[in-house]
Formats: C-alpha cells, structure tokens, sequence
C-alpha cells in the first residue's frame, strides 16, 4: 500500500518564492531534494535580437526592462560598453554623478534583495521597512531622471542633465537616516532565532564550486573570495573612492546576508565621498549626432548588485546598428549553481536558496 | 421661414487600411543580410590601412596627371593656366571619440600562448585594452586547459562565451568567443575559435563547468551544437522552437506573432479582424457551446 519511492514536483513557475518565473523541476526523497533542474525562458523577449536591429542609443531602454530592479546599473554596464566600442573619454563630474547613482541603485536593489528574501522566510516587518527606504531612492531617481524604475538614466558619452537643485538635499536626508534603517534590519534578523534556523549552514556554495561555475557577486564573496569588479577593474570613479569588499568564508545563507548588509554601509560610504568630491564642469562628452562603429569587439564588465554584468558588442564598419549585441547577466550565470545548492537539501530551503541568489528572471531570460 | 434642419453629417466609412499585414510585405520580416565581415583582426586592418593608402596614393597620382594635361592644354590655347591642385588632408574631427584600433600583441599572456600553442594560434592582437586569442577550432579545448591550468595564466573564470553569425564570410559561419578572467591576476583574455556550419565545437564543461549555459544559451540561439556537452537542449526558446532566431537571416519578427498593424486601427476593428483570421485559420474564437 505505501510504496517507497521519489516524488517529482514543479516549483513554479508561478509561486511567490521564485522571484518572477522561474519553474524548478524537483525530485523529492521524502523532504530531502534528490534531483533539481531549474527551467527558464518563461520571459525570454528576444532583447539581444531587437538591440542589434536598432541604433546604439535605443538599446537602453531595453537594458532598463532586463534587471528592473536595478536600471541603473544595467544603463552604467550598456553606456561603458559603448563607450569603450566608440572609444569615448566621459567628462569627470559625469562620471561622479553615474557612480553616485550606481550606489544609490545598488542600495535600491539589497534592499528589495532582503525585503523579499526575509518575506520569502517569514519575516514580514523587513519587508515593509525595507520597502519604506527604497521608496526615497526611487524618488531621487525621480528627481534625477523623471522615471523611478526604468530609469534610462544616462546617455553615450555622459548624462542628458545635471544633477537637479535641491538634489544634494535629498542626499544628505537620507545618508543621515540610513545608518539607522540598517540597524533597525539588523536588530530585526541578526539574532532571530528563526533568520539563522532558516539561513545558517543552508544552500553552501564552496568558493572553488562558486569559481568553477562562474559565479559572482555578493554569493562569490561570501564563499571568501574577494572579487569586486569596482576594485579589480575599476570603472566610473571608482578608481578614486575609496572603499573595502566585505567578504565571509561559511559561505552560506546566513554569510551571504552579512556581506550585502555589509556592503549597503559601503555603499553609503561611496556615496558621501562622491557627493563631497563632486568636481564641476561638462556632463556630456563632445560627440557626433550619429555614432558609426568601426570594426571591433568589446566585452566590458560591471560590478551589478547581483554579479558581473558584461555587455559584449560587435561593431560593424559604418554601421550605426551593433553587428552582436550580447548581454552577460548575472542571474542567468548565478541560477546555474542553483541544483549545487539545494541538492541533498530539504525542499523548505530551496526557497531560502532561490532568494539569496537575488535572481531577476527579467535578466535572465532576456 | 422654417429653419433649416440639421443634417447630421454621414459618419466617414473607416479607411480600407491594411489592417492585416500581408506576411511577406512587413518590413519587420524583410531580412537584410549583412554584407561585410566585421570580424576584427588586426591582419584585416592592416590590409585595409595598406589598401585606403595605396588608394589614396593613387588618387594624389590622377589628381596631377589631370593637372598636367590640363595645363598643357590652357597653354596650347592661350588661357589661364589652372591652379596646381592641394593634396586632401584627412578632416580632424573635434570631438571626445577616439576609434580604438587593433595593435600588435604585447601583452606577456598573448606571447605565452603563442609559445606554447604553437601554430594552432591563428592570430593574436590588442583592441580597447581588451586581449584577443584567436585559436584553430580543433585546439579549443586545448588552450582553455591551458589557460585554467598554466601557472603563469592561470585564469580561473569563465566569465562569458558567446557567439556571432557571419553569413556574408567564406570559410567559416560563426565566431564563438571565451572571455576569461583571471581573479588572483586581474586580467582579462578573450579567446575566439572560428567554426564553420555543422561544425561541433569541443564543449568547455570539461575545463568550466560554467560554460553548461552558456554553450545551451549559444545552441538555442544560434545552432552550434558543442561536442561533449552534457546536456546540449534547449534553454531559452521552447523545446519545440523552430529555427535559431540570433542567426542574421532570422526576422526581427518572428514567426506565429501577431501580424495585426495597430497603428492602422482606427475604429477598433481589431476584434472583427481577429475573427477573421481565425477563421482563415481555421480557430474558433467564439464561446463554445455549453454541452
């Protein structure tokens, strides 16, 4: 009558947990996950295709609606890449203005990271504080660019606008209250009994599994290696700022927790030093109105809050199309090391797996 | 004098747009195959550099040739002899571009392949800050062992692999690119194998193991298969997908979309054609009966 054997399910892909669309084949032991096959292209759009059948200015739209939850970042990647393709020199106060943001963005994106990951678990206070903090970044990006989410904040070769009066004001608001806002988080989960019953030792990814994989990001730093790409190979005005990569070795969910909050206070940091090093000038670089490429191939990487970000374009002579137009996400790379993780695991832990992760399917599908 | 009523004037009939796009007229399905090779190579730009100056060489050797028997002529007939002509000077642009071009290779890492690889090295060169290794397609595998396992490389990632589709080259199809990092070294190296259609590249799973979706991603998009692939199906598109669609002669729009102009709706007829369509085709729209 009662007959010993696996059982499979599907996790999503429709289910709260998987973070947009994302269908996980498991096979179960009981609790225990045996065998786990994630499946995506449930977003797939095709945006690879569409940004090589139109100019390079129009692609930024699209790098908006990749990882919507860090516009910003995808814009600073897409920007560099050309700009390194055309071979173009970004005025300084430009590039002060994109680091500023990318923080901003980087902040904006933990915070929706740790909202959803604690309500994911069962923590529902984060969720609402988190979102309370992340609604102010969204309403600088407001005031700096007029959308909140998509943001298509900046242009080849710099920024369509300064920064707008009154900016600095909203900036010093909220770097005065932030500290507090992390803390408050941090009281909240770092001794929760239940936070570190659910994260502590669950959803291990050693550092030469998170390297053979390709792994990066917040989840490569907490397995104890210290690959920044902002201090690698530095971009923006990063080269000037000075800040540290907060890394742990248990190389669980719990470390990964610790390593983001860790580096919200870095970013806070980079932050004040870019509004207190603000230099004056130009925000746009001289350029023609029509940019025609030149046969060549870039891969530039950026240090998105999820990973490295890399935008590989081809070039073709008097064209004003990108020839190849191919986007490294991050989320895309990072869930290959899902069934790593969540194999031998209990299936509850896949969802603290699948969080920590901090995937978009946006991005990953594409 | 009665007033004149009002005549209510006749509501205009929709215009007879092309509400349903004919499949074949759509210029979103017209595909323009590329017609260059924008594979960059330093040999192709050397060639190049040689040819726009051989040509421009022999336009300077026309122009005074022209000159002179203009000259002779305007003396035969008694005019004014015509003004020596200018050499061009190529135009200074005054803006913040500087068009990176391929430059010899320098870098230690791009020598160090080329001595242990030898002759499968087809070509080597700087472009952007960026090092690229272009390798023969069988040693593929061969020069990601070595660049995962060679103390004085020792570049641990896989950070990307991708692909391009040159249908307007002869001899190969696709470029598949490897862009390598090194983490401990913090460097940078792009290798690239050149393959022609039905060719089964090595897979890279073997050295990265992170290179499972990315080979799966490059198969779905562009038809590569990979040899030794443990798992070659697949990732994006459904199974069941026909065609690759980031191969250049693939339509922007694809197959089975909506080939509804929206723009010419006016009057929103789009149900009515709906129904239409699907009755070409042969699809009940309509509610169906209650058994």
């Amino acid at each position: 009558m009662f007959k010993n054997q696996e059982m499979e399910i599907n996790l999503g892909p429709q289910h709260p947990s998987t973070h947009g669309v994302l269908r996980v084949k498991l096979r179960l032991d009981g609790e225990t996950i045996t065998h786990c096959r994630p499946m995506i292209g449930y977003l797939h759009r095709g945006v690879e295709k569409i940004c090589e059948n139109q100019t390079f200015f129009q692609g930024q739209v699209w790098t908006d609606r990749m990882d919507y939850c860090s516009a910003v970042a995808n814009n600073l990647g897409w920007a560099e890449a050309n700009e390194k393709l055309f071979g173009i020199t970004v005025p300084r106060r430009a590039q002060y203005i994109r680091t500023l943001l990318n923080e901003f963005n980087r902040l904006a994106s933990h915070l929706i990271w740790l909202a959803t990951h604690a309500l994911d678990i069962g923590a529902m206070t984060v969720f609402l504080y988190a979102f309370r903090e992340r609604e102010d970044i969204l309403d600088m990006n407001e005031a700096f660019c007029g959308s909140r989410l998509t943001t298509t904040a900046f242009r080849i070769g710099g920024l369509r606008e300064d920064l707008p009066p009154g900016f600095e004001k909203l900036v010093k608001k909220f770097l005065a209250k932030f500290p507090t806002c992390l803390e408050e988080y941090e009281n909240l989960l770092n001794e929760n009994r239940i936070w570190k019953k659910r994260t502590v030792g669950v959803a291990k990814l050693s550092a030469e599994d998170a390297i053979a994989m390709g792994v990066t990001g917040p989840v490569l730093r907490a397995a104890g290696v210290p690959y920044d790409i902002r201090k690698a190979f530095p971009y923006a005005a990063y080269a000037e700022m000075d800040f540290e990569v907060p890394t742990r070795t248990e190389a669980d969910t719990y470390a990964r927790y610790l390593v983001r909050m860790a580096e919200m206070r870095q970013s806070a940091r980079i932050i004040q030093q870019c509004m207190d090093g603000m230099p004056e000038g130009p925000v746009m670089a001289k350029l023609p109105k029509i940019l025609k490429a030149e046969v060549n191939e870039v891969y530039h990487a950026t240090e998105a809050p999820k990973g490295e970000l890399g935008y590989y374009l081809v070039g073709e002579k008097g064209s004003g199309n990108p020839y190849r137009f191919h986007v490294r996400a991050p989320g895309f790379i990072n869930l290959q090391s899902l069934p790593k993780m969540a194999e031998g695991g209990l299936i509850a832990d896949i969802v603290a797996a699948i969080g920590t992760l901090d995937i978009v399917l946006g991005e990953i599908d594409r | 004098m009665t007033e004149p009523v009002p005549q209510i004037p006749e509501v205009p009939a929709a215009p007879a747009g092309p509400y349903v796009y004919d499949y074949a007229a759509s210029p979103q399905r017209q595909i323009v195959m590329p017609k260059t090779v924008p594979l960059p190579s330093l040999k192709t730009y050397q060639a190049e550099v040689v040819a726009a100056a051989a040509a421009d060489e022999a336009k300077w050797v026309k122009m005074q040739a022209d000159f002179e028997t203009a000259k002779t002529k305007a003396e035969a007939e008694g005019k004014d002899a015509p003004k020596p002509p200018v050499r061009p000077v190529p135009r200074k642009d005054d803006n913040d571009m500087k068009t990176p071009w391929p430059q010899e290779a320098k870098d230690a890492d791009l020598l160090l392949l080329q001595e242990r690889l030898g002759g499968k090295v087809e070509e080597t060169f700087e472009q952007a800050g960026e090092l690229t290794c272009q390798v023969s397609k069988d040693a593929i595998l061969e020069a990601l062992q070595l660049c995962r396992a060679d103390a004085g490389l020792n570049y641990e990632m896989l950070a990307d692999q991708s692909a391009t589709h040159y249908p307007a080259a002869t001899g190969f199809a696709f470029s598949v690119v490897y862009h390598l990092t090194s983490i401990s070294r913090r460097k940078r190296l792009r290798l690239r194998i050149l393959v022609p259609e039905g060719f089964t590249p090595e897979s890279a799973c073997a050295v990265y193991p992170g290179a499972n979706w990315m080979e799966r991603e490059i198969y779905d998009m562009l038809g590569i298969r990979f040899a030794n692939h443990p798992d070659m199906t697949r990732i994006l598109c459904p199974e069941d997908w026909e065609g690759y669609p980031l191969r250049k002669d693939y339509p922007v729009v694809g197959w089975g979309q909506r080939d509804i102009s929206f723009r010419e709706d006016r009057g929103g007829r789009l149900d009515l054609i709906a129904q239409q369509k699907a009755g070409q085709l042969g699809i009940n729209l309509k509610q169906p009966k209650a058994e």
